[in-house]
């Protein structure tokens, strides 16, 4: 099969796991990201779920992200308990348990980079809202959060290009998206390299893209960092 | 209890010698894996630091791109790619047959090569870090380049890259995990091994998480320590 | 009449350094009151009491004939009722050294923020009243200007004006000229004289001594946490009856 020929089927092959690569990446940023915020604001309180959102970060940032997969899909059936549930239909299919662990784990990541946030709100901006006689939620929601995750955006923006890469792994639980088909592709072929090539340049368009579309969120959100207009 | 025990120990059913063997294998292909991207990271940030705009475009093109891709991609090149390399290679030297790329080199190449890419940023964001006076200071007493990179630039880039570094090693150590794709009897191969021949999966999954957490645990302690240990010249607040 | 604001008794440590010793105040509706003092003096503590953004040791405090309830935790005091606190937060206006404005907002909706989601107003009737409040400070055309493009007088005649914004029965003035540069000094004042002359009951924390004698009916002079000399501004400006006061105004009466 001539080279040309070659690379263009298998562009054609890598490109049909395109959509599973994003919804993968999208579902778990979004699942992931809402986690995050909770879990930052538990760290914030002084209730005894701090400490568990700091095992927590612990634990899921000190171990490889294959193995927390692993945990979930081969390991949870061990459990009657967890085969008996409502849960099982979807804990036993590679798909939900790539989505759990991925979002899992893009929450503890995310939790810290809030946090890095929390830290940054201005003291002055939290003290003038308190003496307007706001508090608790409506604190947060108004003037603690927007401001956290204004300065939290960049650094976040870099997670959700790492959860990206980290979809290739739902690959080794036998889902065909970008490097599933990859590998199946290499191990037919054993062409290793044009494989990797045409792989690694839609990984990184879809990573341009990514990072443009931050950059711009960015801009968008803070009219308050650019320079005045009027 | 007694039976997760019987399960990991060092007993006759017990996979204690082969986990313990696998921790080891870990941390060899981390180091490799580390101290290839040290070169690699020196390499990376001396070009991306150059004169020569080739050289900064070359950089540019090595952490953009190794840092954009899947760390798994870059494994399969290596395995796959190096064992292609090879048979292609024997082939022309009259041997026919398949010749496997070595997991351990294939792995500790892959990683090492990916973990360069970040330690090129980490040691350029700690050359910029310097103060410019200290470089300035040198070169008015009349220090040649190399006793000033020798003397000076490295172990203030060294401190400066410190933190960073520990976070790149435990990346390290994490990615270690992705190497077990190509059979090397590292931890998570070791676990999923165990954990296969089992009926006790979860078991085996959660000695997983504590081994790599001692490790993992360990080298942030051990860092940290490092960076006070270079800290011990600066003023504190 | 009520008082607008009482104080009695108010003990503050912060530690080991014990900040308020026992200080009394009545501020009587319309009154307005400038407190001087030495740094370190207690006065901006004295001030952050009143609503609650320190809580003191021991004392009362009474706002419009209601006494704030605390009880004490761990040892410690604490509020007792959480939405009484930000019920009288509300009904008093709180303006800062540095301003303090939320940086993620416009002028406009930084004042019609609390109103709105706080004392759940409508949020047309309180667009038109800030709206007339930035003419009244004299900031009218940067009502969608963001904090960050805007002068220090400009930003402190917003927060001014976003303290107005709550209709409270007292502004409380927390030193708001020291943060800025003396040229802009002079717009600030003259926005807070008005307000005097409205017959609001203040109370303002100040190094600008002659523009506390103009504008004051009382004045205050704190020394290490305590009330040293209390009384018109004409006998603590111009004739102190106690040493320290005298001295004191000595040194820094210079305009």
């Amino acid at each position: 099969m001539n080279e040309l020929s070659f690379i263009a089927d298998t562009m054609r092959q890598l490109l049909t796991g395109v959509p599973l690569t994003l919804e993968l990446t999208l579902i778990s940023v979004g699942v992931g990201g809402a986690l995050a915020i909770i879990l930052s604001v538990l760290r914030a309180s002084f209730t005894p779920f701090a400490w568990f959102v700091r095992l927590y970060v612990f634990a899921l940032r000190g171990t490889p992200l294959l193995l927390q997969m692993f945990l979930i899909y081969y390991g949870l059936g061990q459990f009657d308990a967890v085969q008996r549930s409502f849960l099982w239909p979807f804990l036993r299919q590679p798909y939900w348990c790539a989505i759990l662990a991925l979002s899992l784990n893009t929450a503890a990541y995310g939790s810290e980079i809030i946090r890095g946030g929390l830290q940054s709100v201005p003291a002055g901006s939290i003290e003038s809202a308190r003496v307007c006689g706001m508090s608790g939620l409506l604190l947060y929601r108004r003037v603690i959060l927007p401001l956290a995750l204004r300065q939290a955006l960049p650094a976040y923006g870099s997670e959700v290009i790492a959860m990206v890469k980290s979809t290739s792994l739902a690959s080794i639980v036998t889902l065909m998206e970008i490097s599933g088909i990859a590998y199946a592709i290499i191990s037919e072929t054993y062409r290793a390299l044009e494989v990797f090539l045409c792989a690694g340049l839609i990984y990184l368009a879809i990573n341009f893209v990514l990072t443009r579309a931050v950059a711009g969120l960015e801009i968008w959100l803070s009219p308050h960092l650019r320079p005045a207009t009027s | 209890m007694r039976t997760f025990f019987a399960l990991v120990g060092f007993g006759p059913t017990g996979w204690g010698w082969q986990l313990l063997l696998a921790t080891w294998m870990t941390l060899s292909v981390s180091a490799a894996a580390f101290a290839i991207g040290l070169v690699c990271g020196v390499a990376g940030a001396w070009a991306k630091l150059s004169h020569s705009p080739a050289a900064r475009r070359a950089g540019d093109v090595y952490t953009t791109v190794l840092r954009g891709i899947p760390d798994l991609l870059v494994v399969y090149l290596f395995y796959f790619g190096g064992s292609q390399v090879l048979t292609s290679g024997a082939r022309l030297f009259g041997q026919s047959g398949f010749f496997g790329f070595n997991s351990f080199m294939a792995g500790a190449l892959a990683i090492g090569i990916v973990s360069g890419a970040y330690q090129t940023e980490a040691i350029r964001g700690a050359y910029y870090a310097i103060p410019r006076g200290e470089i300035e200071a040198a070169r008015a007493v009349g220090m040649p380049g190399f006793l000033m990179l020798r003397r000076i630039i490295a172990p203030r880039v060294l401190r400066f890259a410190l933190p960073a570094m520990g976070n790149v090693w435990q990346s390290a150590l994490k990615d270690s995990a992705l190497i077990s794709v190509t059979g090397l009897a590292e931890i998570l191969r070791e676990i999923h091994i165990g954990a296969g021949s089992t009926s006790r999966p979860f078991d085996f999954y959660i000695t997983g998480f504590i081994l790599y957490l001692v490790l993992t645990t360990i080298s942030g302690a051990g860092f940290r320590g490092a960076e006070s240990w270079t800290l011990r010249s600066e003023r504190r607040a | 009449m009520t008082s607008a604001i009482v104080i009695r008794d108010l003990h503050k440590s912060f530690g080991s350094l014990e900040v308020l010793k026992g200080v009394s105040l009545d501020a009587a509706e319309g009154e307005v009151i400038s407190i001087i003092g030495a740094s370190g003096s207690g006065k901006s503590t004295l001030l952050r009491c009143i609503p609650l953004l320190e809580v003191p040791d021991s004392g009362e405090i009474i706002i419009g004939g209601e006494a704030l309830r605390m009880r004490r935790r761990h040892g410690r005091p604490e509020p007792a009722d959480s939405s009484q606190v930000n019920r009288v937060r509300g009904s008093l206006g709180f303006v800062f050294q540095s301003f303090n404005l939320w940086p993620h907002m416009t002028v406009l909706q930084n004042l019609i923020e609390a109103p709105v989601h706080v004392q759940k107003r409508s949020r047309a009737e309180c667009v038109a009243e800030a709206e007339a409040l930035l003419k009244k400070v004299g900031m009218a055309e940067k009502r969608d200007a963001y904090p960050a493009h805007l002068s220090g007088g400009q930003q402190q005649r917003a927060a001014i004006a976003r303290a107005l914004a709550m209709r409270p029965r007292a502004l409380l003035f927390d030193e708001p000229t020291s943060s800025l540069d003396p040229e802009l000094v002079g717009e600030v004042l003259q926005v807070i004289a008005g307000l005097a002359a409205e017959g609001r009951t203040m109370l303002i924390v100040t190094h600008e001594m002659s523009f506390a004698a103009e504008v004051s009916s009382r004045a205050i002079f704190l020394h290490a946490g305590r009330i040293e000399e209390e009384g018109p501004p004409k006998q603590v400006f111009g004739d102190p009856l106690t040493e320290r006061c005298r001295s004191f105004v000595a040194r820094h009466l210079n305009r």
